[in-house]
């Protein structure tokens, strides 16, 4: 099989073409109205939004810092501009149920006029109802008929002491009531003398005095009803006076108010308690009681005066108070209180008749915002309930404001694990959105993207107040940003890190007294991010100079080879050499994983070591036993192993094992292999490269060293200057492979050679010297099984 | 009439007469006391409880066929004098104690004296011109309301000194005290003391009322404004049109009048109505002789 060249300068780092971009500065760039690349999920957005139907809401899925939320943000502002203002909502007393304050819905804008109305209302009635019950007219009509009352009262009795006086019996006080007894000038008769009295006279006077008892007994009798009857009286008198001092008043509001019957209909409800409350304006010297007016209060819970279009709320702290609304209380000397008026709205409230928008993961942080948010959206309807309540832990006489019919589209902002966990495990979950927004992370990186994709960085600087980026600037990012990508032809779409390299680059430029950002800027930034974000790179790069960890980067070697793996800490990745061992000899077809019985290998990577074990077997005793025993370590690694780009190296040493043929140590080795050996793509390609780069230039002056890649990988490359320039002086080579062959050759310098039609590799070939040395092993095997020897491992599959 | 419970000595110097106060064991007598309690404290009065066990009560229970109607209930009840004695001293000993409480509440000299008779006589048989004499318009809360007591009818006329007809119902805050003067120069004086008194305690503005008919010369009356002792500001003078009670009830409501004073000799009480109107107005009412 052909070695394959090496890759070129061109091959490995795509370049911008900065004679493409026809400007000098971001200056001269529009502002991008919608992002680059994102067709997708702008029309599921455009779909979500306008949908009517209940369900439909929205999440928009992508990774943390995609700018997401600033994106929906935008797209629903003018998507709502074009959308009718919401209705007004507000809570006024009920006078039927105290505890339930109703809701009234009212044409947007015009809930400030009704609340104001009120207001003057109850500034009115502060004053004119007293002055009403103060007037003369007033005073002298409730005397009168206090006056009629109490006549009423004390003429029963006074005809009846009169009448005892006619008959000369005394009517006297007691201390619990009346008695009745005989008198002369003034005086009660001594007992003692009545007793000579006739009996005529006796009787005369004793039947009076039991007629006298039962008429007062009528009269006394009566007074319940006569105080029932004064009450009625006054309360007729009141209703007249209040009629005729709010007639006014309340007839301009019913007119005004005509068109919202449900206005009208509260405005009766208040005339009605004004006249059964009339009592209540007469006392007390500092008007009427706060509590009383404050009933005809309005409480406006949502004011769309303001609002032009459909509302966008964004709701920073979703939790279940914030989203539905609560119900305050005030102390008042130790003691809590509330009513309508301190029921607060949530941001459902304010969003009702737009949109809402959630982040995912916050709302699912706070207890019972995620069902409250659910069991809303099912109702449609907003109830205020407190989690004390919703979690029985307050039985409380509280409000419970009537609900308030909703209409609102919810914008749930989340990864997308997020999602496919909530679509997994909540049934609820596609019920309520059904409308998915994915955000694409990438961008595809052509001919034409590069102008949208200087617009897109233009608007970025500009809305951030940055400095204007020069063509050589432009380009330095969109190189950079491709980078990110990990892809010669894609762009990355990540917002937040483009976003922070621009402001960084910003500082340098702004350091340097540059008007406008430039490459050296951006690459200023770029090396300093690195820098920042070097120490355990560094240590480690440290490790391997002192020898402690041991890396050979010169030289040949049997069973030894150098793989490549990327560390990540935090957002710091980074690619660094490891050594990787095989040992080989006769045994019962077993390819020891030492990394899985250690339990430091991931299932990944014990399935790639399956994959290279069948390989082995199919490849080189397909029709015989394959009498192997064999080892594979990652040494030096204390930490996990996971992942199968390490088997192409993995193959390379375990054949280099069995054969005792050295390996270069100059070369490092990533890819992953399938069972017929052809090489598959890995990720961290240029982390790998930059990595092992960095440990042969540390070792000494670089020269003759390289890597090996999948040749599917080469499309991924966007390596560094210094990779770039070693590459271009011929001093370090980067070869793309497909083949585990081209591996083979390349690191043992050996033709690999292919089998025959009977399966026999060419004399003097590598895969020759691999068969026949398994063949030995197998007759090592057989040999010590006719002498009863049997292999210490016995637990090896055999074919 | 016997005499019980002197008491101790307040150290406070001894004012010119007592504070005599009807007690009959009713609720408003118990706060009328309060009341006189608390002015036999601001000026150093003896108090001196009365209380009399009513003759003609008494005798009245000795009939057999006597009954007690309820006041409220309508109910008939039979009534007997040994009940009606027990009752009473019942009623004597806990206006007593009331009496000791309140007494010992404010400190003061205190007495009760405990009587048989008829109520008015006795109490005039009692008090002396320089004496207060306190009372509640009725004696008991379950007369109706606007019917002053005979006891306090009588009273009213025949008192030989000052008494003040307190009013259980709780008078404005912010109210003034209104005097009601009228062409007697004595008399308007007098007054005037009473008002100063009520003044300087409530640290209320005055009102003094002139009537049509009142006389009072313009440096009398400056006189009269002097002794109030009341600064300039607070002192209004204003003019009736006339001393019908309806023109007086106006007027006394417009003022937020909290306690009124006025003299025996008034021509207020010349005018048909006039009991009637004082005994609606629900104000303390100082009539001075």
């Amino acid at each position: 099989m052909a070695v394959p060249a090496a890759l070129t300068e061109d091959q490995i780092y795509h370049r911008c073409p900065i004679e493409k971009l026809d400007f000098e500065s971001t200056d001269a760039l529009d502002d991008l109205e919608l992002p680059v690349g994102q067709e997708r999920m702008l029309r599921a957005l455009e779909f979500g939004a306008s949908m009517k139907a209940s369900g439909f809401n929205l999440f928009v899925l992508g990774p943390a810092g995609a700018g997401k939320h600033e994106l929906v943000k935008r797209f629903l502002s003018q998507h709502a501009a074009g959308l009718p203002a919401p209705a007004d909502w507000c809570h006024v007393f009920n006078f039927k149920v105290p505890d339930k304050p109703c809701a009234i819905k009212i044409p947007p804008g015009e809930g400030r006029s009704f609340k104001n109305d009120m207001n003057d209302l109850v500034s009115e009635l502060k004053t004119a109802i007293p002055a009403t019950f103060e007037s003369e007219e007033y005073q002298a009509r409730i005397q009168e008929l206090q006056e009629e009352v109490a006549k009423r009262q004390s003429e029963g009795l006074f005809e009846i002491q009169e009448e005892a006086n006619r008959n000369n019996i005394a009517m006297l006080a007691t201390h619990a009531g009346f008695t009745f007894a005989p008198m002369r000038n003034g005086e009660v008769i001594d007992p003692e003398e009545y007793k000579n009295f006739s009996d005529d006279e006796k009787e005369l006077v004793e039947s009076k005095v039991e007629e006298l008892q039962k008429k007062l007994q009528q009269a006394i009798q009566q007074v319940p009803r006569l105080r029932k009857e004064v009450r009625q009286r006054i309360h007729e008198l009141n209703e007249e006076m209040v009629q005729l001092t709010l007639g006014g008043p309340m007839g301009e509001l019913r007119e005004k108010w005509r068109h919202v019957p449900a206005v009208v209909e509260h405005l009766d409800a208040v005339r009605e308690d004004i006249v059964e409350h009339a009592e209540a304006f007469q006392d007390g010297e500092d008007g009427p009681p706060a509590g009383l007016l404050n009933r005809y209060r309005v409480n406006l819970l949502v004011d769309n005066a303001e609002t032009e279009g459909a509302p966008v709320v964004y709701e920073d702290l979703p939790s279940h108070q914030h989203l539905s609304g609560q119900i305050e209380h005030r102390a008042r000397q130790g003691n809590l209180y509330t009513d309508f008026t301190l029921i607060r709205p949530g941001s459902l409230h304010r969003a009702n008749g737009g949109y809402l928008i959630i982040d995912a993961r916050r709302i699912l942080t706070q207890p019972m915002a995620w069902e409250s948010l659910k069991r809303i959206l099912f109702s449609g309807e907003i109830r205020i309930e407190s989690l004390e309540r919703l979690y029985g832990l307050a039985t409380t006489v509280s409000q419970q404001p009537e609900p308030i019919p909703l209409s609102v589209k919810v914008v749930l902002l989340g990864d997308r694990m997020l999602y496919y966990l909530l679509s997994h495990y909540d049934p609820d979950f596609l019920d309520l959105f059904k409308v998915e927004a994915d955000f694409e992370d990438d961008l595809d990186r052509d001919e034409s993207s590069y102008a949208l994709y200087a617009r897109m960085l233009a608007t970025m600087a500009r809305s951030a107040g940055l400095r204007p980026l020069d063509k050589t600037g432009v380009g330095r990012l969109i190189e950079h940003a491709s980078r990110l990508a990990s892809d010669q032809k894609k762009l990355t779409a990540h917002d937040r890190v483009l976003k922070d390299l621009l402001s960084e680059a910003d500082h340098w430029a702004g350091q340097a007294g540059s008007e406008r950002i430039e490459a050296a800027h951006i690459q200023q930034a770029i090396d300093e991010r690195e820098y920042r974000a070097s120490r355990i790179r560094e240590r480690s790069l440290e490790q391997i100079q002192r020898g402690v960890v041991m890396i050979a980067t010169t030289g040949e070697h049997v069973g030894q080879v150098n793989g490549l793996s990327v560390l990540q800490i935090g957002a710091t990745r980074f690619g660094q050499p490891t050594r990787i061992t095989a040992t080989a000899r006769p045994g019962k077809g077993q390819v020891a994983d030492i990394e899985r019985e250690a339990k430091l290998g991931g299932p990944i990577h014990s399935k790639a070591v399956m994959i290279l074990s069948r390989f082995l077997a199919n490849r080189y005793a397909p029709m015989g036993q394959l009498s192997l025993s064999a080892s594979l370590a990652f040494e030096q690694s204390y930490g996990g192993v996971e992942g199968d780009s390490a088997s192409v190296a993995e193959t390379c040493v375990l054949l280099s094992a069995i054969t005792g043929v050295p390996l270069k140590q100059s070369l490092a080795v990533t890819g992953s292999m399938n069972q017929h050996g052809e090489v598959q793509a890995v990720g961290g390609v240029n982390e790998k490269i930059e990595g092992f780069f960095n440990v042969c230039r540390q070792a000494g002056d670089v020269n003759g060293q390289g890597a090996l890649l999948p040749a599917s990988n080469v499309e991924h490359l966007m390596l560094n200057e210094a990779v770039r320039a070693v590459v271009r002086d011929v001093r370090f080579s980067i070869y793309p492979i497909s083949h585990i062959d081209q591996a083979i050759e390349l690191m043992t310098g050996l033709q690999a050679g292919e089998a025959d039609s009977e399966g026999v590799f060419p004399e003097g070939s590598f895969n020759r010297l691999v068969a026949d040395r398994l063949e030995a092993f197998a007759k090592a095997a057989e040999h010590k099984d006719d002498n009863g020897d049997t292999d210490g491992h016995g637990d090896g599959d055999d074919d | 009439m016997m005499t019980e419970l002197p008491s101790g000595d307040s150290g406070q110097p001894a004012a010119k007469g007592r504070i005599l106060v009807l007690l009959d064991g009713s609720r408003v007598g118990y706060v009328v006391l309060d009341v006189a309690a608390a002015i036999a404290a601001r000026t150093g009065a003896e108090l001196q409880g009365v209380f009399v066990e009513e003759q003609n009560l008494l005798r009245s229970a000795g009939y057999g066929f006597a009954r007690e109607v309820g006041s409220v209930s309508g109910v008939s009840r039979p009534l007997d004098v040994t009940a009606l004695e027990q009752r009473m001293q019942r009623l004597a000993e806990q206006s007593r104690r009331a009496l000791a409480g309140a007494a010992g509440h404010y400190g003061g000299r205190y007495q009760l004296s405990i009587a048989r008779g008829s109520v008015v006589e006795e109490v005039l048989a009692l008090a002396e011109p320089e004496d207060l004499l306190v009372l509640g318009r009725a004696r008991w809360s379950t007369i109706p309301a606007g019917w002053l007591g005979s006891t306090a009818r009588a009273l009213l006329h025949r008192s030989p000194g000052r008494l003040l007809l307190w009013s259980h119902q709780q008078p404005p805050n912010h109210g003034r005290v209104v005097v009601f003067l009228n062409e007697h120069e004595g008399a308007n004086q007098r007054a005037i003391a009473a008002a100063a008194e009520a003044a300087a305690y409530s640290r209320q503005p005055v009102t003094l009322l002139l009537s049509g008919e009142a006389g009072v010369a313009p440096d009398a009356l400056a006189t009269l404004k002097r002794n109030l002792g009341v600064p300039e500001p607070d002192v209004r003078v204003v003019p009736l049109p006339s001393s019908d009670p309806a023109t007086v009830a106006r007027v006394l409501r417009q003022e937020k009048a909290s306690q009124l004073v006025l003299s025996r000799d008034c021509s207020l009480f010349r005018e048909p109505g006039a009991e009637n109107l004082l005994a609606a107005l629900h104000l303390p009412l100082t009539i001075t002789p």
